[in-house]
């Protein structure tokens, strides 16, 4: 086990102890879950050239060779290939596990059988203390934290070579989490982690995301794709981010989306930004004021989709569904037998708000009468959608994601 | 005339953060040292404003540039591309140069106070703890405008300039005929005129708006129209400031010694009102950059030492972030209360210290900027790299010679 800042600017020696220069960077090929060594870049003078790692006798201390036959190629870059020294120590990385942004101070080598490989990052402040410090106090700073090379997402953008860098370890992350990442990381590096991701996870991750990175995100996309997640997300969370962007690009990408998730965003931008129309969920169960509670649950296992939070159905009169009579909560459709008509555990007594209601009057009304959903009715009573206290958690507690956007605005 | 119309279009959709960024020089320690300039020497430091108007300009360009070809902030390729211990001593003259410049906003907002007969120890803790809390609250950006707004006041000055009516003979003369004077004083503002209009977290700012816009390097051209547009309007309102306090205070021989002495000069187009558009100005502009600036700072530094960072994070989660953003806004307010601080010689001063800071920023971003393996094709062309090393040379020397004779001025040797 050594570290990669002990060993670079040290003397790299010959079969003989002869010195041959000075070790300038490790080469690893990326890919494997523990990058292995492929060779060193040593400096002699003003030459900079390439050792393959199989004229490896040792690393341990310092780097020394089998041979004292080098062949002097200069050194260049090749595709898939890392330096070290130059692209990983002082770059930032994903700390899967800690969710986190770091930074790393130092790269932890080992040896296992006959290969060198990196197996861990050091990402302690003591480890940036041993760097500044003369070498002599060097061993006297105690303390690491070495994070596992497996547990990091390396971004493939900070080489200036093509890389193929697996983003599997992204999928353990929560979307929130990710959300928050691709707000602190740089533009571009955020456009890499999200093109990795597929296009649900993308979806879920940009609706957590602050408004300016993700109208900067759609615009720098592929349309194809753009709208395939613009398709995944709500329709409220696909408005915002239409609005935030110009209008043409808006109109190309919901001319690219499926008609029907297209009217549905376009629906829901017709409302204003805060209104309660705008937040509202437009996909809920309906159920003719004629069926029972067997015909209500037979048609919600038939849906393609089942609304997410299922929280009631909604009754609706038999000759004209946009009428709304009542609703029955899941609780009672549950406890109830399968011949019970729905028209005897209906609730017809329900607050309703207006699409252009605030949204935050939405949320006052959710919270007063112990509501988990709101309906939305039209001038002419007719049923729009439904505001779920999820949407209107968003409402009531605005400081949340004004502090998500907080450092796009200062930094 | 339709089609040129649309072609320049995204240039002026480009307008924003080059403009934010050259206007932020006129803040309280900007309009103390333009005042002073214009109160001491006239019309006589006319001439180095188009220069440094210039440089400002070539350097805001350069950090723009970078932002766009490599996708980085600058604190970021320092630590990526420079060893640890250089990347060190950079980032800590940043942090003392902002870390003045922190403290030249609190003692705006005490000066500001004091033009409205408010006493500075009440109201310096309270704007400190109001922008603490602002910011960590996450509110801050609903604010933002309008201290920006109050900031517009000082727009003013450009009325105030041509109503005083000077001596545009004069004026034009001395802006185009450069004359150098070899004394501290002159020196002493003229380095305070370089450090107040090319400050380190204007160069930060547009680099890392920049990045967080993710401008590629097809669409840097318009961000290049903004920088310059921004560069170009605040050294003409800078130039204002200085004709009109040349025009009002020069003939009387007032010195800007206070708030109340700036804030004469916008008499002729303010009357009795002067001092309260002065003072709400002032007020604006130093609350807008008394939050943005140690948040930001504190951002570069957590990021590029690697601590973690975020408003939204606790005490617990985030130590150093939220410590080093509490220290610098603390270290503003309580460094702004010393009893008997002369606030115009402070401001100026702490731009003096920003000029002699800034030849380390400048040698920094040329290597950056010119190192192929970042910039590719995009670095300097061989003319644009001449000025550029030449501005870095120009203000390293005149920063060395004030030292030798601030120096020489200590022994009791004068230049003659």
């Amino acid at each position: 086990m050594f570290f990669l800042t002990s060993l670079v600017d040290r003397p790299v020696q010959g079969k003989t102890g002869e010195p041959i220069g000075k070790l300038e960077d490790v080469i690893v090929r990326i890919g494997d879950p523990y990058p292995p060594i492929i060779g060193l870049v040593v400096k002699d003078g003003r030459r900079r050239f390439f050792v393959p790692a199989t004229h490896l006798q040792s690393l341990n201390g310092a780097a020394e060779l089998a041979s004292s036959i080098v062949d002097l190629a200069p050194f260049s870059r090749r595709d898939g290939e890392v330096l070290l020294r130059r692209d990983v120590l002082d770059h930032q990385l994903i700390d899967i596990t800690g969710r986190r942004i770091v930074r790393v101070n130092d790269v932890q080598l080992t040896r296992v059988d006959e290969t060198y490989r990196v197996v861990g990052v050091d990402v302690s402040a003591q480890a940036l203390l041993r760097r500044l410090g003369p070498r002599v106090l060097a061993n006297r700073i105690v303390g690491r934290q070495v994070i596992d090379w497996n547990d990091v997402q390396y971004l493939a953008s900070t080489a200036p070579v093509q890389l193929r860098v697996s983003y599997d370890r992204l999928a353990d992350l929560h979307p929130v989490d990710l959300a928050r990442i691709v707000d602190a990381l740089s533009y571009r590096e955020s456009a890499e982690i999200v093109a990795a991701l597929d296009e649900e996870t993308a979806a879920e991750t940009l609706e957590e995301v602050s408004d300016e990175r993700a109208a900067d995100l759609f615009e720098g996309m592929d349309q194809e794709r753009a709208a395939d997640i613009l398709e995944e997300m709500t329709p409220a969370a696909a408005a915002d981010v239409l609005e935030d962007l110009s209008d043409d690009v808006a109109e190309q990408l919901l001319a690219r989306m499926e008609p029907e998730e297209a009217a549905d965003v376009q629906a829901l931008m017709a409302y204003d930004e805060d209104s309660a129309g705008r937040i509202m969920n437009t996909d809920f169960v309906r159920v003719p004021a004629t069926a029972t509670v067997g015909d209500a649950l037979a048609t919600i296992q038939s849906l393609e989709e089942v609304p997410d939070p299922l929280l009631a159905v909604y009754i609706v009169s038999a000759a004209d569904p946009d009428v709304l009579r009542g609703i029955v909560r899941l609780r009672s459709l549950i406890l109830a037998k399968p011949e019970t008509p729905l028209l005897d555990l209906m609730d017809d007594d329900v607050p309703t708000v207006r699409p252009e209601d605030r949204a935050e009057d939405a949320a006052r009304i959710l919270a007063e009468y112990n509501l988990l959903a709101v309906p939305v009715l039209d001038a002419d009573q007719h049923l729009l959608g439904i505001v779920t206290v999820d949407d209107a958690l968003a409402v009531l507690l605005p400081e949340i994601w004004q502090r998500r956007g907080a450092r796009a605005a200062f930094a | 005339m339709k089609t040129r119309l649309r072609r320049a279009w995204p240039y002026f959709l480009a307008v924003g953060p080059g403009l934010l960024a050259a206007s932020a020089g006129n803040d309280a320690g900007g309009i103390a040292t333009y005042a002073s300039a214009g109160a001491l020497y006239g019309y006589g430091m006319l001439w180095a404003m188009v220069l440094i108007t210039l440089f400002v300009g070539v350097v805001q360009e350069m950090s723009a540039r970078m932002g766009a070809v490599t996708g980085k902030g600058f604190a970021d390729l320092v630590r990526e591309s420079f060893s640890l211990r250089v990347t060190t001593f950079i980032l800590f003259t940043l942090f003392i140069a902002n870390a003045g410049i922190i403290v030249s906003e609190f003692i705006g907002i005490a000066a500001a106070s004091e033009l409205f007969g408010i006493s500075r120890y009440i109201s310096v803790p309270i704007a400190a703890v109001f922008v603490w809390l602002l910011v960590t609250r996450g509110s801050y950006a609903r604010v933002e405008k309008i201290f920006l707004g109050l900031s517009l006041v000082f727009l003013a000055y450009i009325g105030a300039a041509f109503l005083a009516k000077p001596d545009w003979h004069a004026v034009f003369r001395q802006t185009l005929v450069p004359h150098l004077r070899f004394e501290v004083g002159y020196l002493h503002l003229l380095i305070a005129l370089i450090g107040t209009t090319i400050s380190p977290y204007m160069q930060l700012f547009v680099q890392s708006s920049v990045v967080e816009k993710g401008v590629t390097p097809d669409e840097y051209r318009y961000t290049r129209f903004d920088v310059i547009v921004g560069t170009l309007f605040a050294g003409i309102v800078a130039a204002f400031i200085i004709i009109a306090t040349a025009a009002t205070l020069y003939p009387k021989g007032i010195l800007v010694t206070s708030a109340n002495d700036a804030a004469q000069a916008l008499e002729p187009i303010a009357g009795p009102y002067a001092k309260v558009l002065f003072g709400l100005g002032l007020l604006g502009a130093s609350l807008l950059a008394a939050g943005v600036l140690p948040l930001s700072t504190t951002y570069v530094m957590s990021e590029a030492f690697g601590f973690e960072r975020g408003v939204s994070r606790t005490w617990e989660e985030a130590p150093i972030f939220m410590g080093l953003f509490t220290g610098l806004v603390l270290l503003g307010a309580v460094l702004a209360l010393i009893p008997g601080l002369p606030l115009i010689r402070v401001l100026v001063g702490v731009y003096v210290l920003n000029g002699l800071l800034l030849p380390i920023e400048l040698f920094a971003m040329l290597r950056l900027v010119n190192d192929r393996e970042l910039m590719g094709e995009h670095v300097n062309g061989p003319v644009y790299n001449a000025l550029a090393w030449g501005i870095a040379w120009l203000v390293s020397l005149l920063s060395l010679a004030l030292i030798v004779l601030t120096v020489l001025g200590w022994f009791g040797v004068g230049p003659g």
